[in-house]
């Protein structure tokens, strides 16, 4: 029973930061229908220049954690205004293509820059062991959990109850009758973008604090990002929320009972599953999104 | 034709989507005060020009002059920003969001809080129904119920020319009239309207002057009273 209860909280420690990167893919993917193969690779720029902002230039990790967050926003809003722009509205490929190309180009360029060795960043708080019960966290674990949870609501809050939430709501649910209504509709889908991008990074950067930073881990993260979104339903918040814990949770019981080893394979598993059964989703509806 | 300088000027507007022309030149205007409908037959181009108009087609050629200063091509937001509101056939509220949302975003550009409150309060009183249902998904609503809030929306950025595209399309004859009511009561306040009809009585029973569209280019234009009386119309639009 120790071990089930040990397995849940290790569960949800992982699925916290699967919901926070997911969120960012479901803004990105469920509502502005662009197919971001690159998310893997935002989360994992988000872990490098964390690493290299509190490692090199010595930053604190909060202090550090803005400035990935300012940065990764500025490239998110770059990316989508020379890039996903001209792809937009032509249809699902030409966005697969391209995020797969930025994919490889940002795994490569990083690879050059930092290699191949795993980055460790130095956490807020001491790695200390804290016991709740019979289940044991550490310090560290529980600041990343309670901050996944804090930008999770920042982000609820901005797009329900901000101007520009409601601008991104309106124009992705209807783009001719939010230019109609003045909004500039190019300035909405950047700034979703660079939401999208600074979530997935900010979850890097969390995730890096507590295990390593790999530099090409980045496309095993966006599988499991569509996971997540897929299995929570496209454009859902609460589903990418309830998808990452529900992932984090699996692949923690499969890897403590099953195997540790093919734990990758469980994520495919609820897709076909949740393709099957539930195909849009636990919480996606065709009309309810975000 | 009309009686003072033309607020919205409309001259040799041609539009084309992809290598099909749409409009073939395209001349008309609206003066201050008043309402004017274009009536055409199904795919003669009379909401192309509307849209065009309001910023969501470019034109390949032609002049669109808006209180004198020339607008063609120019982005929606700006246009919706010098004054001119587009309510598109079909409504396109937003479904999964509050009546109250819809309208808070109908003004959007206005950066004052406290005066989207004040024309909030004013579209409630214009529509006390949309009151009722605040808080409602506008997709929730009666075809009758979202048409006055995509009317209302677009009050909300206080134009001083209201396009209505098909205001009355899928509605019953009752609630249509209703619709009607409240643009001549829109109009009588000052806000100019342009409108395409589908039902020519109705389009023709609230304008002042009308074009007809034939593909793509203005074939008659004359007072509403008098074309009401043209054998041709009548036969052609009125059955």
């Amino acid at each position: 029973m120790d071990m089930l209860l040990q397995f849940v909280a290790n569960g949800l420690v992982s699925g916290s930061f699967y919901a926070l990167s997911a969120l960012g893919l479901t803004l990105i993917f469920g509502l502005m229908r662009v197919v971001n193969f690159a998310h893997g690779e935002f989360y994992m720029l988000g872990g490098v220049l964390g690493w290299f902002v509190t490692t090199y230039l010595g930053l604190n990790f909060f202090v550090g954690l803005v400035v990935v967050v300012v940065a990764m926003a500025a490239f998110g809003w770059l990316v989508d205004r020379f890039l996903i722009e001209r792809v937009r509205d032509q249809g699902e490929e030409p966005s697969i293509l391209l995020t797969i190309g930025l994919s490889i180009f940002l795994t490569n360029s990083a690879l050059l820059v930092v290699g191949t060795a795993p980055l460790n960043i130095a956490g807020a708080v001491p790695n200390a062991p804290v016991f709740l019960g019979p289940v044991v966290l550490t310090q560290m674990r529980l600041f990343a959990v309670a901050a996944c949870a804090v930008l999770i609501l920042a982000a609820y809050l901005l797009i329900r109850h901000t101007r520009l939430g409601r601008a991104m709501r309106a124009t992705f649910q209807d783009p001719m009758a939010a230019r109609l209504a003045g909004i500039k509709t190019a300035y909405v889908y950047a700034s979703t973008f660079a939401l999208g991008t600074v979530l997935a990074a900010s979850s890097g950067m969390l995730l890096g604090s507590i295990y390593s930073v790999q530099v090409s881990g980045g496309g095993l993260i966006s599988l499991k990002a569509f996971v997540v979104v897929i299995l929570g339903g496209m454009g859902s918040f609460a589903g990418a929320i309830v998808g990452g814990l529900i992932l984090g949770l699996a692949e923690a019981l499969w890897g403590g009972y099953v195997s540790s080893g093919t734990v990758d394979v469980i994520g495919f598993l609820i897709v076909i599953l949740t393709l099957i059964f539930k195909p849009y989703g636990l919480f996606s509806t065709q009309v309810e999104r975000a | 034709m009309s009686a003072s300088t033309p607020l919205l000027q409309v001259s040799g507007l041609h539009v084309a989507y992809g290598k099909i022309a749409a409009l073939h030149g395209i001349d008309m205007e609206v003066a201050a005060g008043e309402i004017v409908a274009l009536i055409g037959a199904n795919g003669a181009g009379k909401s192309t020009t509307l849209r065009t108009i309001s910023g969501l087609l470019k034109p390949s050629r032609g002049s669109i002059t808006w209180d004198g200063r020339e607008i063609a091509g120019m982005d929606a937001e700006r246009i919706v920003a010098a004054g001119i509101a587009h309510c598109p056939e079909e409504r396109h509220i937003w479904p999964a969001m509050t009546v109250r949302e819809n309208l808070m975003l109908g003004g959007y550009l206005c950066t004052s809080r406290a005066q989207v409150e004040q024309r909030m309060e004013q579209a409630f009183q214009r529509f006390p129904r949309l009151r009722e249902r605040d808080r409602q998904m506008a997709g929730t609503l009666s075809g009758g119920e979202q048409q006055m809030l995509a009317i209302a929306r677009a009050l909300m950025s206080e134009p001083r020319l209201l396009i209505l595209d098909e205001p009355s399309l899928g509605l019953s004859p009752k609630m249509a009239d209703e619709v009607f009511d409240v643009v001549r009561e829109i109009n009588a306040r000052g806000v100019t309207v342009l409108v395409v009809e589908q039902n020519v009585h109705n389009a023709l029973d609230i304008a002042s002057r009308a074009y007809v569209v034939e593909t793509g280019v203005i074939s008659t234009h004359a007072d509403a009273a008098s074309l009401l009386e043209n054998p041709e119309v009548l036969s052609a639009y009125l059955g």
